[in-house]
């Protein structure tokens, strides 16, 4: 009887049972799903095989108790590694902000801190950022968000892009709307995506390499004549050129090479020349771990996005320079502070120089001069507030369980207070 | 409690008929009072001579939201100036500019539905100055739907309701009725009387339905309009069809510089200053603000992608930005550089003049260059200057492209704004039409939110630097320093409407949109975080609702 008794307990869950919960686990910022609690703590999710949700779910317990603040690995209290922290920030000259995996609240508070500081900010994901935010620098994009995907996209092009590796839910989310028009998708360069559902989906091969195929299709786009035979893409840009609404899907993690702003500019002008007849709009994937949201943050309290200093002489925007992996390689840095709130898996790049981290538990350092401060994740241990994948949508995040761990928000805060105090 | 005493200064009051007779002014815990000349205060200072006026009103200036923040990444290299001065500065960049120029309260004009939260969070980082936002409808393809559905009107007008409460909005702006969304359809051009090419819609439907469900609803800032065809030559027929669509409803007409043009002479652009005054000069119902054009570099960052692709080609420098947003509406940035020299941009520079010396009743008018879309918020001071110095403004136009300098209506025009006009343009006025009851005002009860000016024949400088400036009774700028910078709070309206809309609501957010219905609504906690620590709700109130006339008084939440 008891067993049976058990067993019930550990049915799994109906939907009824679960909780609405919104996923922070990758830009898209899934919120159509539930969450249950089984009694050791852990968390399943419902309507959903999300592997990257499931996985990072893993990390987390409602039952584990709260981890403990560490100097160069020994357990100290949290007061005596706010303090040790502040001195690492304020004894240092040029201090290097990084990671900065957290949500919009912890962002404005790390923004005053690194005010404060003089620091330099460049996110995990910085490299994967990059080429988007250059291309849009140099010429201008041409941009569209999910809910139009899905209620108007008739021609959908990925290019070099398997969306589900890094967006699992991505096809779900812009599944047409009952009474779109029918949706082809393309995959140049890559194999048909196997989480692509119902749609019409076929594969275009590459002309050589990617600069060749952009350009290609840039020139027919503009119906020049080309000397080169490209059959597959004359035929690709006459369908895009016959769409209604084509979307054009690029992800800079997935092209190769070192110039990939360069080809992301190739895709804008493409888009560019299409909206001249019909109409299109493109969509970058990236922005994972809060990167979107601390360049939405950081430009609009500074006026310029990521890889910025704030130095005391002005604020600086060096794309390239304000690399974290280039500061720290070149030592123009004397400080790290590393912040990876949603998980483990971002771990800090190895440095000799004296480094804070703000983190899930299981990332806790033994380095030397370093401090762990553990913190809650936004959307499992706290609320909070993320931007979606295509920039526009900030979605509010909700707590799973009553995590007494602090936020990045009030850690960077208790830092500033601190800081201030040693400066003064 | 902290009590405050601004001695013997000239207390310029429109809204109480005080025209400059100095008296003194005191202020308790945030609030104008009386306070008998011998009782003892906290702070005292001595303003005997200089020019006391409530804190000014920005009610329209792009400084909040996803399109602000795309200009800034697109326009890195215009943030290179060591204070961070640009065409679009940062939040914080931006309170501060405002407060030294002793504006208190600053209004973002175009927030998206889908873009709600970002758009509080961001103007929640604008310190200082008191702001909120009017929520974009009119594109939307709930309402378009509706509409071509033939729904009762009382449906669309709970919509528009639960929309204005779900994105906790000051009012309702509409841009190019139809056209953002027209333009999804590879529609390229919408006149007034025009059918949308997929829903069958015309704005001239548009514009009435908004403008009749925010009289019905009690919302004191009537519907804000950008009307069809901006910057298109020959545009002052659709902007005074507009007018006409209204059907004598109150509504506020925007940047109404970039709409009042006519089609005459030799390059077919002229300037339709004087039938568009005409116009408003007729319809006391209807306001305007100008969206003057100050020349130099700036970025123009607007909801009409219709638009604003149209003109992609002449961006300066040459790179723009266009999104198709969430069903909604979009936006697109566009930079650009007006130069004296150029015929079109120095014709564009004399017809918004010519709007604000036209128009009779200055009640009507609200001074704005659109920032920073007709030029920054920070020319404001050389604007004022210009409406107030008849011969500076012929020096200025002397400098101009020779056929505008020669031709150009507003050299024939005398008038030079009082300093009691200005007060109005720049304060009682955008107050009144926002409904602000203790703002824009310097009587007992009003909010103290004052600036003092160092009266100077040049009015740019006296309007450039006030002396003091306060916010709910705190200094927080002297002499263009900055010395304290509170929170700012955020101004809202929750109208009455039935909330069985809800249901049509959230059917289409499952059927078309990508996220959730139970995320659509923004709660009043929601909006304290965005807004950071110390930023208050200014819940503003309705006026009696049409649901609530017909029950017989307020309805019960």
């Amino acid at each position: 009887m008891t067993e049976a008794a058990g067993a019930l307990v550990a049915t799994p869950a109906t939907e009824q049972q679960a909780r609405p919960w919104t996923c922070p686990f990758c830009a898209l910022l899934c919120d159509r799903f539930g969450v249950t609690t089984d009694t050791d703590g852990s968390f399943a999710l419902v309507g959903s095989r999300c592997p990257r949700a499931m996985r990072s779910l893993g990390q987390f317990s409602a039952c584990t108790e709260p981890a403990s603040a560490t100097i160069d690995g020994a357990p100290v209290s949290l007061d005596a590694a706010l303090d040790a922290a502040a001195r690492i920030l304020a004894r240092a000259r040029q201090p290097l902000f990084a990671g900065l995996a957290t949500d919009l609240a912890g962002a404005r508070a790390l923004f005053r801190l690194g005010s404060a500081c003089h620091a330099i900010f460049d996110h995990a994901h910085g490299e994967t950022m990059l080429p988007g935010l250059r291309a849009l620098q140099d010429r201008g994009v041409i941009q569209t968000t999910l809910a139009e995907i899905r209620s108007r996209a008739d021609l959908l092009v990925c290019l070099g892009t398997l969306p589900s590796l890094r967006y699992p839910e991505f096809f779900r989310r812009i599944a047409p709307a009952v009474d779109t028009a029918t949706r082809d998708v393309v995959f140049v360069g890559v194999d048909v995506d196997p989480a692509l559902g119902g749609e019409n989906a076929s594969r275009v091969d590459l002309q050589n390499d990617w600069f060749e195929t952009l350009a290609i299709l840039n020139a027919l786009a503009r119906k020049r004549r080309l000397v080169t035979k490209a059959p597959a893409l004359a035929a690709l840009v006459e369908r895009l050129l016959a769409a209604r609404y084509a979307v054009l899907v690029w992800e800079a993690a997935a092209l190769p090479g070192t110039q990939i702003a360069l080809l992301v500019e190739s895709i804008n002008d493409l888009l560019r020349t299409l909206n001249r007849s019909t109409r299109a709009g493109g969509l970058a994937l990236a922005g994972n771990d809060g990167a979107l949201s601390f360049n939405q943050a950081l430009t609009w309290m500074s006026g310029l996005p990521l890889r910025t200093g704030l130095h005391a002489s002005g604020q600086d925007h060096e794309p390239h320079r304000y690399s974290s992996q280039r500061l720290l390689s070149d030592g123009a840095t004397d400080a790290l502070l590393w912040i990876s709130a949603f998980g483990a898996e971002l771990k800090p790049p190895p440095t000799q120089v004296p480094t804070v981290l703000l983190g899930h538990p299981a990332l806790s350092s033994a380095g030397k001069d370093s401090v762990f401060i553990p913190v809650s994740a936004p959307g499992i241990g706290s609320a909070g507030h993320l931007t979606r994948i295509d920039g526009v949508v900030v979605v509010p995040l909700t707590a799973l369980f009553a995590d007494s761990t602090p936020t990045v928000a009030s850690i960077a805060t208790h830092l500033l207070d601190r800081v201030k105090a040693l400066r003064s | 409690m902290s009590t405050l005493r601004l001695r013997g200064g000239r207390v310029f009051d429109p809204v109480h008929g005080e025209d400059g007779v100095p008296r003194d002014l005191c202020a308790r815990d945030g609030r104008l009072v009386e306070i008998a000349p011998n009782e003892r205060v906290n702070s005292e200072f001595d303003v005997r001579g200089m020019i006391v006026m409530a804190g000014g009103i920005d009610m329209h200036s792009h400084i909040g939201g996803g399109k602000v923040n795309l200009a800034r990444m697109l326009l890195p290299e215009l943030h290179r100036h060591p204070d961070g001065s640009s065409c679009t500065p940062s939040a914080l960049v931006t309170g501060y500019r405002y407060a030294q120029m002793g504006y208190t309260s600053v209004f973002e004009p175009a927030m998206l539905a889908a873009n709600a939260r970002h758009t509080h969070f961001e103007m929640g980082d604008v310190p200082i100055v008191d702001h909120g936002a009017y929520v974009m409808l009119g594109n939307d393809e709930l309402f378009l739907r509706l509409l071509a559905e033939r729904a009762d009107f009382e449906r669309v007008r709970d919509y528009v309701g639960w929309t204005i409460n779900a994105a906790k909005a000051l009012g309702v702006k509409v841009v190019n009725p139809g056209g953002i969304s027209a333009f999804k359809f590879n529609q390229r051009k919408l006149d007034v009387d025009q059918a949308h090419v997929h829903y069958g819609v015309t704005p001239r439907l548009v514009v009435h339905t908004l403008a009749r469900a925010l009289t019905e609803l009690g919302i004191p800032h009537a519907l804000h309009i950008h009307a069809s065809n901006l910057g298109v030559p020959g545009n002052i027929e659709s902007t005074l069809a507009t007018i006409d669509a209204l059907e004598g409803l109150p509504a506020h007409l925007t940047h109404v510089q970039f709409h009042s043009y006519g089609s005459e002479g030799a390059r077919k652009f002229s300037s339709a200053a004087r039938r568009l005054a005409e116009a408003v000069n007729a319809h006391p119902e209807i306001s305007i603000d100008v969206g003057q054009i100050i020349f130099g570099q700036t970025v123009t960052a607007s909801g009409d992608t219709m638009r604003q692709a149209a003109n992609a080609e002449l961006a300066s420098p040459r790179k723009w930005i266009s999104a198709d947003i969430e069903c909604d509406a979009g936006c697109g940035v566009v930079p650009f550089r007006y130069r004296e020299q150029s015929f079109v941009n120095a014709l564009q520079w004399a017809i918004g003049l010519e709007l604000f010396l036209l128009v009779n009743n200055p009640w009507q008018v609200v001074l704005t260059t659109d920032h920073p879309n007709g030029g920054p918020f920070s020319s404001y001071p050389h604007l004022i200057r210009l409406l107030m110095d008849k011969s500076f403004r012929d020096e200025q136009l002397a400098t101009l492209h020779p056929e505008v300098a020669a031709q150009a209506d507003l050299k024939h025009i005398k008038r030079e704004l009082s300093l009691t006009e200005v007060t109005i343009l720049t304060r009682a006025a955008p107050a009144r039409l926002l409904g602000l009851r203790d703002r824009g005002r310097l009587a007992s009860g009003a909010a103290a939110d004052i600036a003092v000016y160092r009266e100077d024949v040049n009015r740019e400088t006296m309007f450039a630097t006030p002396a003091l400036v306060f916010k709910d009774g705190e200094l927080v700028a002297r002499d263009g320093e900055i010395v304290a910078a509170p929170a700012g709070g955020v101004y809202f309206v929750e109208p009455d409407y039935d909330r069985a809309i809800e249901r049509t609501v959230s059917d289409y957010s499952d059927r078309y949109l990508a996220t959730a219905f139970r995320h659509a609504e923004i709660g009043r906690d929601e909006l304290c975080e965005c807004c950071n620590p110390g930023g208050r709700l200014l819940l503003t109130k309705c006026v009696e609702s049409a649901r609530e006339r017909a029950a017989g008084g307020r309805l019960q939440p």
